[in-house]
């Protein structure tokens, strides 16, 4: 099962969207394990990472991340803005979906 | 013998108590350290007080400081008699009159200094001796004495004996030969502080001293001791006083030191940086402050004048640094909470001085610091930037006007505007701390020669005095205009008609400046620099308008005890002139008292004014045409009446507007009154700007209309404006019904939480953009609107997250950043459900390392909660250190640019 990392600066405004990303990862049956984390979790989870977003308040993180999870061969991008604001789970689910495609 | 030893060692306990603790010390530190009662080291404390070993610092407990340095103290240390604060103002003439004192030949003048309480008058004296000694009037190592005649005031035999010395036996317990302070002082100074305490005998001892260069130790009949010694006397007394009298006969000088009050704000606020700065060095670290405790230190009244102040703020430091020790705080700020109760109230007198205080705070932020590392020149530096003149920027702006196609008309409506605000913003901006040396550091002495030739003629032509302001202005203005007629560069003014039609005297007397002008330069001075040399003889070249003929009365009557009379204030202070009159109607009053009274008031108008009536409801909606038939003057009546109309209709009368012109726009209603606004279906809204009467609001809400295709719901609203108050309350007023999304004019005079784009920009094309980018993005937060509702149960989202934009653009605005949109999307998001977590009561979340960051970001921190304090009180929450943090870290993490 990949595991998808959705990072805000304290973990809060993200855990609503992981939610509603989550029901619709159940609906599908797509097999998406979604978690949602702040900076200083993210940098110390044990397990593999397949894809890790940022919102995009911690934009600045982006490149420290990419570094840092380049290793293990974690796709890392910020959530597009529009779909955060607007809490798009459908739209931010398929920007997981891209980056895990691009292999 | 075990006296001396033991005052000896209490000094020598305060010493060591003082390394660790150095906001001053108290007897019970020390009666704990030498465990002796507390009792009998005040005692020695006051003996040690006496022997100007120690310093004390009012307050309860008194804390005692060392004086080990000698000539420490804030605004003398290492510094000369020119270098104290006030030198080149309020100290000007007493400084002029100690050096005369000090240089007249052969040894100087007695000298006697006037002076409340704490003016200064003892350090003052020591400025002297300095002086003396650079002067080499005496030798660098000639004394100086100090002896306050108030400190044997019950004894007087015993103060003869210390100031005259004494003989063995000449009283019970003189028991040697002394040589007295007189003596003492051979060769140098004697100061003697508050010499109407000097008793009858000691007068005649010192007056003989005067007249003859000798006198006689008590108990001596026959030797004579000479001694060379100025003495510099000091009282507190009115000179007038009969014991002063016998005196000042035979002390040539008298000084008198300008009390606290009497030297000005801005004089006060140098003090206070420099007793700040003098603090920031006994504790070796940096010195916060914010505004308000400023405010209060600068206005609350203080009649033991600059002694109380420094003690005041010594105390507030210690308190501060008492905080910032036992909270384990990162820096050492003194709040409002830190300050002496009598010191707080000063801020209830902002009201009275608040332009002054604006004026001087101007470039300061909400928090400021002091720290005795940065040797500022206390008189502001000139920078380069401000030496620029409008010149370059009138041609700037007109070539690019021009390649905007605008035609020749419109340029010059905005240039208007533009070299309006220019030139009130300059002359603003310039202190007027400014001394003439200063000026002549900038400009070449011929062109201060020049402006000083042209004032004295304008001074006499026009009747009216010029300020430091005016001067300096227009020796910068001169130096730039000479240079560029010179080379053959051209000046260009656009108002230059309505100047000459204007102000023609001013214009007259602009004409022979530059003939002036034309003799020391060897130049021909063009027309349109006339123009702006007109400009500057104005009377109050700051705010250069045109009167209006008579005015329309206007009279405002309410129900209530005091209803109408705070309206009326409120509009009066708003519209800058007292013009509107109240009368209030107590319930229990009866019509017909009312209305006698404001028959009375009508009496009292020119004959042939017209009047407006401001009232209410009931009778008073009659009270008009009752006026009207008795008096035969025009009157109109307007009833239902709101503060915002008063002010409304103040403003057009003071502008000189019809009555029926006004009473027109009344009727009309500039608001719609009935119909209460939710805050969902506000209107959105941009504003453009500009001074009355110049037009250019008009032709940038055309432009916008004109380039911008926006949906009929979108207003675009242009609005003409007195000054910064007037914008403020239109403003609010405009914001109960319209989503005001940005505002567009010539002066950004508002920094809050509107995004503003300047009327340049505009017409350049970069404003327009931004205006797109600011629509799009106020669309994107109605669908985060819209989204965020189904999620936050108990909130508005609509109101949650306009209050969140605007938290963070004044956040911006504080920490002078910006950041991209998307960013702020984020944030804006982030806070919302920050705020919805607060509300049910939920725990702060951890930010790792905080206190690292604390230390590394206080100041922003304090900035960003400043910021986010219309939040809390709206919300009823408290956002906590680890939240501000991260609030903080998104912003600096992500800056993408300086505003």
């Amino acid at each position: 099962m990949k595991t998808v990392m959705l990072v805000c600066s304290a973990g809060m405004s993200t855990s609503l969207l992981v939610n509603m990303i989550r029901s619709i990862v159940e609906q599908r049956e797509l097999g998406l394990k979604i978690i949602a984390a702040s900076e200083a979790e993210a940098k110390s989870y044990p397990g593999q990472i397949d894809v890790l977003l940022l919102g995009p308040q911690v934009k600045y993180l982006f490149q420290k991340m990419e570094m840092l999870m380049a290793a293990a061969g974690t796709k890392v991008g910020v959530i597009d803005s529009i779909s955060y604001g607007t809490l798009n789970g459908e739209a931010v689910l398929s920007q997981i979906l891209e980056l895990l495609q691009r292999g | 013998m075990s006296v001396i030893k033991k005052s000896e060692e209490v000094y020598q306990a305060l010493l060591t108590i003082e390394q660790q603790n150095r906001g001053g010390v108290s007897a019970k530190e020390i009666s704990a350290v030498l465990s002796t009662d507390r009792a009998n080291i005040s005692r020695y404390l006051n003996q040690l007080y006496r022997e100007k070993r120690l310093r004390k610092i009012k307050g309860r407990p008194v804390l005692y400081r060392s004086l080990k340095k000698g000539k420490e103290g804030a605004f003398k240390a290492g510094r000369t008699i020119d270098q104290i604060v006030g030198a080149n103002f309020s100290l000007k003439k007493p400084i002029q009159q100690a050096k005369a004192a000090i240089l007249y030949p052969p040894r100087g003048l007695h000298t006697l200094l006037l002076g409340a309480t704490g003016v200064g008058k003892s350090m003052f004296a020591e400025l002297m001796h300095g002086y003396a000694i650079e002067a080499k009037m005496i030798e660098e190592q000639a004394p100086f004495v100090q002896f306050n005649c108030a400190d044997y005031g019950d004894n007087p035999q015993l103060l003869l004996a210390q100031l005259f010395g004494v003989t063995k036996g000449a009283y019970t317990g003189a028991s040697k030969e002394r040589a007295g302070l007189l003596k003492q002082a051979d060769g140098g100074i004697i100061f003697l502080d508050e010499v109407h305490r000097l008793p009858a005998q000691g007068q005649e001892m010192l007056f003989t001293y005067i007249d003859k260069g000798y006198f006689r130790p008590l108990g001596e009949t026959e030797r004579k001791i000479t001694a060379a010694v100025q003495i510099i006397a000091a009282t507190t007394e009115a000179p007038q006083s009969y014991l002063l009298n016998a005196f000042i006969r035979r002390i040539p000088m008298t000084i008198k030191l300008p009390s606290l009050s009497e030297r000005g704000l801005a004089e006060r606020y140098y003090l206070i940086a420099a007793f700040f700065k003098e603090e920031a060095k006994r504790v070796g670290k940096r010195i916060y402050i914010n505004r308000n405790s400023l405010i209060s230190l600068l206005l609350y009244n203080c009649p033991h004048n600059i002694g109380q102040l420094n003690s005041d703020i010594q105390l507030a430091c210690a308190k501060a640094f008492l905080t910032y020790k036992t909270e384990d705080k990162q820096y050492l700020l003194v709040a409002q909470s830190d300050l002496p109760p009598h010191v707080k109230e000063g801020l209830l007198k902002l009201p009275e001085k608040r332009e002054q205080v604006k004026l001087l705070l101007q470039d300061q932020g909400e928090i400021l610091h002091f720290s005795d590392r940065e040797e500022q020149d206390y008189a502001r530096k000139i920078t380069p930037e401000q030496t620029r003149f409008f010149y370059d920027f009138i041609e700037e702006k007109l070539n690019s006007l021009r390649e905007n196609d605008l035609a020749e008309d419109q340029i010059n409506q905005i240039l208007n505007i533009d070299i309006e605000s220019y030139f009130q913003k300059h002359l603003e901006n310039l202190s007027t701390f400014n001394k003439q040396e200063e000026i002549r550091k900038i400009v070449e002495v011929e062109v201060a020669d020049t402006v000083e030739q042209i004032l004295k003629l304008a001074t006499r032509k026009l009747k009216r005095s010029y300020d430091q302001k005016i001067y300096f202005g227009l020796a910068l203005h001169l130096q730039k205009s000479i240079s560029r007629i010179k080379n053959g560069d051209k000046i260009y003014h656009p108002e230059l008609n309505q100047i000459r039609v204007n102000y023609p005297d001013e214009f007259i007397a602009a004409m022979e400046a530059a003939k002036i002008i034309d003799h020391n330069f060897q130049i021909e001075t063009p027309l349109d620099e006339i123009g702006y040399l007109s400009m500057f003889l104005v009377n109050n070249p700051y705010q250069a308008k045109d009167k209006k003929r008579t005015r329309v009365a206007v009279l405002v009557i309410m129900h209530g005890s005091s209803t109408a009379s705070s309206m009326v204030e409120v509009a009066n202070r708003l519209v800058g002139v007292n013009h509107a009159i109240a009368l209030d109607m107590p319930l229990n009053m009866e019509p017909e008292t009312i209305f006698a009274a404001a028959m009375a008031q009508v009496a009292t108008l020119k004959q042939d004014s017209e009047l407006l009536l401001l009232v209410d409801m009931g009778s008073l909606t009659n009270f008009g045409e009752m006026i009207a038939e008795k008096t035969g003057r025009k009157v109109k009546t307007i009833d239902m009446v709101s503060t915002a109309v008063v002010i409304d209709v103040c403003r057009k009368a003071v502008l000189g507007q019809e009555i029926d012109q006004i009473y027109q726009s009344c009727r009309e209603g500039r608001f719609p009154r009935k119909r209460l606004v939710s805050n969902k279906n506000k209107e959105n809204a941009i504003m453009t700007l500009c001074f009355t009467g110049e037009g250019a609001a008009e032709k940038m809400k055309e432009l916008i209309e004109r380039e911008l295709s926006l949906p009929n719901s979108f207003k675009v609203i242009s609005l003409d404006i007195l000054n910064r108050e007037h914008l403020i309350t239109t403003l609010n007023q405009y914001q109960e019904y319209y989503h005001i999304l940005a505002l567009v004019g010539s002066v950004d005079m508002i920094p809050g939480d509107i995004p503003f784009i300047a009327a340049v920009d505009l017409f350049a094309g970069v404003g327009l953009q931004r205006l797109k980018e600011i629509i799009n993005e106020n669309n994107l937060y109605s669908r985060v609107k819209l989204s965020l509702q189904e999620h936050l149960k108990h909130l508005n989202s609509a109101r949650l997250v306009d209050s969140v934009r605007r938290a963070l653009v004044r956040i911006e605005g504080a920490l002078q950043l910006a950041v991209p949109f998307e960013v702020k999307v984020g944030i804006v998001l982030h806070i919302c459900f920050l705020i919805e977590k607060l509300k049910k009561g939920a725990e702060e979340s951890v930010f790792p390392g905080l206190k690292g960051f604390k230390a590394k970001y206080f100041r922003e921190m304090e900035l960003v909660k400043t910021a986010l304090n219309e939040l809390e009180d709206f919300y009823a929450i408290k956002v906590g250190p680890n939240e501000l943090a991260y609030i903080c870290k998104m912003f600096l993490q992500n800056e993408t640019g300086k505003l």
